[in-house]
């Protein structure tokens, strides 16, 4: 929990260190630089740019502005209608084969970034160097609003996809009969450790990583990619309830991961042991509660039919149990 | 009800790598057919306010069918012995098909169950048991109230369907229009047997639709 908080404070000490340093760079062209960067990361894939700067179809820039991300400068590129549009585009909409849109180019730069997450930290700091190792200019972290956020939950993502992958090879596995299905308790144990496995390589500075899913403007994303994560374990855990269950069971294992996740950062045992034996004792105490539950349930039928037979064996007594 | 399943024995076609999204891993013990249909009830779609709207629709359906059952629950647990008692029960047992047709579509789909099924659960219990205490004529008049918003409701779904894409949404048009017939049969059965008869009438009904209108506008944000 200290360390949490170490964390939270470093990493808002960091993110205001490097809102200022880019702020620096960027202010004087900032627009422009991110316009033209913009421009020259389409040009530098699209072939035959120039000559197709003739009047688009309109129904083009629908197309052309529904396919970008929410991102802003973006949304600059797509309001300046008297820019010329620069990337390969025939009447159907289709783009060039070798066309790369701004958010597959922003998942390029994110997804490399996380190579200097262990030197720079998340910040933009490693996004900027990424980008220079893309051959693009280190301004193009202007693309990222965001900043260290769009890094962290771009990680988050790709994290969650890969266990979602994972789980549905698994799942496959089991159906053609290639392997056994396990039982709950082991499955849940198991996606759980899956998942944060993923956090190893980047372990030292997830502190600053859980602190910045933790700024305001980022929890909505944070917590709908945690609340995903949880669906997708319990769907392949065979979780099919419509009832109440299904919140309790997403609930707890939701508090489950959390708890791990906290246990984690700051373990020092060899491959983590520590962790993966908290793991456990959590999803023993959620299954012993849910067989409790289960008991305490039982025992109450049990008691209220009792109570009914007494009640209906007073009623034939004083003879009140006539048929209407 | 345990809602426990293994992702496994799927006896379909040998070799065919079942993949989650698309098949039925409910080995509830009924009639294999209903868990290997050639068709799926909810178009697949990967726009999302589409498979949004989906949800919701489908969630707030759940919702009525679940409080419809537990309004009869309410009302067999009063009149069980009496003269109307088997025919309470008759429609008891259409409700519980249709939630249980419900629930095949949201384990199906992944869709979210409303977070206020507890809340409807009582509360549609007590209804049901409270319309009873009334007699005879206020179970009825319950049902009939109940009926027209549930009947209503899905008159409305089918309506914003239709304007969409009929073609597109052809076999969930057709549930819920299922479902609304045999909530319209319960509405005129509840008419035959003198539900209009009950002091009050108007009044009990139209409290039990605002009621009902409430009930599904927060199910469907909630």
């Amino acid at each position: 929990m200290a360390a949490l908080i170490r964390g939270l404070r470093a990493g808002r000490a960091l993110r205001g260190l490097g809102g200022v340093a880019v702020q620096g760079t960027v202010s004087l062209q900032c627009s422009n630089v991110r316009r033209g960067f913009h421009r020259a990361a389409l040009l530098r894939l699209a072939s035959d740019s120039k000559s197709d700067t003739s009047v688009p179809p309109p129904s083009y820039h629908e197309v052309h502005t529904a396919g970008e991300s929410s991102s802003s400068s973006a949304q600059g590129e797509s309001s300046e209608d008297a820019q010329p549009n620069t990337s390969f585009q025939d009447q159907s909409g289709e783009h060039g084969e070798d066309y790369e849109t701004e958010e597959q180019l922003q998942a390029r730069i994110l997804t490399a970034a996380l190579e200097f997450v262990p030197q720079h930290g998340w910040t933009v700091e490693a996004i900027a160097a990424a980008a220079e190792t893309l051959g693009l200019s280190s301004a193009s972290t202007g693309m990222f609003n965001n900043g260290a956020g769009d890094l962290v939950l771009h990680f988050v993502a790709q994290c969650n996809a890969q266990l979602a992958e994972t789980l549905a090879e698994q799942n496959n596995q089991v159906q053609l009969g290639q392997a056994e299905a396990k039982k709950t308790a082991e499955f849940l144990k198991d996606a759980v450790e899956t998942r944060l496995r993923m956090l190893i390589p980047y372990i030292d500075t997830w502190p600053q990583a859980m602190s910045i899913l933790l700024l305001p403007h980022n929890i909505p994303d944070s917590l709908k990619h945690l609340s995903t994560m949880v669906d997708d374990i319990w769907y392949y855990a065979g979780d099919r309830s419509t009832d109440v269950n299904w919140y309790t069971r997403r609930a707890a294992l939701t508090g489950i991961y959390n708890t791990t996740e906290l246990v984690m950062v700051q373990d020092s045992s060899p491959d983590f042991e520590e962790t993966w034996a908290f793991l456990d004792n959590r999803i023993k105490d959620v299954v012993n509660m849910a067989n409790t539950a289960k008991q305490v349930q039982a025992t109450g039928e049990a008691v209220v039919q009792g109570l009914m037979g007494a009640a209906i064996t007073l009623k034939n007594l004083t003879g009140m149990n006539q048929r209407r | 009800m345990h809602r426990f399943v293994r992702p496994q024995l799927m006896l379909r076609d040998s070799k065919q790598p079942l993949l989650p999204r698309a098949g039925h891993l409910c080995t509830n013990h009924k009639s294999v057919v209903s868990s290997v249909r050639g068709y799926v009830v909810l178009p697949p779609t990967s726009d999302e306010e589409e498979k949004a709207m989906l949800h919701r629709m489908m969630r707030v359906d759940h919702a009525g069918e679940y409080g419809a059952n537990r309004i009869y629950a309410g009302q067999m647990a009063v009149l069980g012995r009496t003269q109307i008692s088997p025919l309470i029960q008759e429609m008891w047992d259409q409700e519980k098909q249709h939630l249980r047709k419900f629930n095949e579509i949201l384990a199906e789909n992944r869709v979210r169950p409303t977070l206020l099924l507890p809340l409807w659960n009582i509360a549609g219990f007590a209804l049901g048991a409270g319309s009873a205490l009334l007699g005879k004529e206020g179970a009825m008049a319950c049902t009939v109230a109940v009926e027209e918003s549930i009947s209503e409701h899905y008159n409305s779904q089918i309506r914003t369907l239709m304007e969409k894409d009929p073609e597109k949404y052809t076999e969930l048009l057709q549930l819920i229009k299922e479902f609304r017939d045999d909530e319209m049969e319960h509405h005129d059965t509840g008419l035959e047997h003198d539900a209009e008869s009950v002091p009050g009438y108007q009044l009990m009904k139209a409290i039990i639709q605002v009621g009902c209108k409430a009930a599904i506008y927060i199910s469907e944000r909630l």
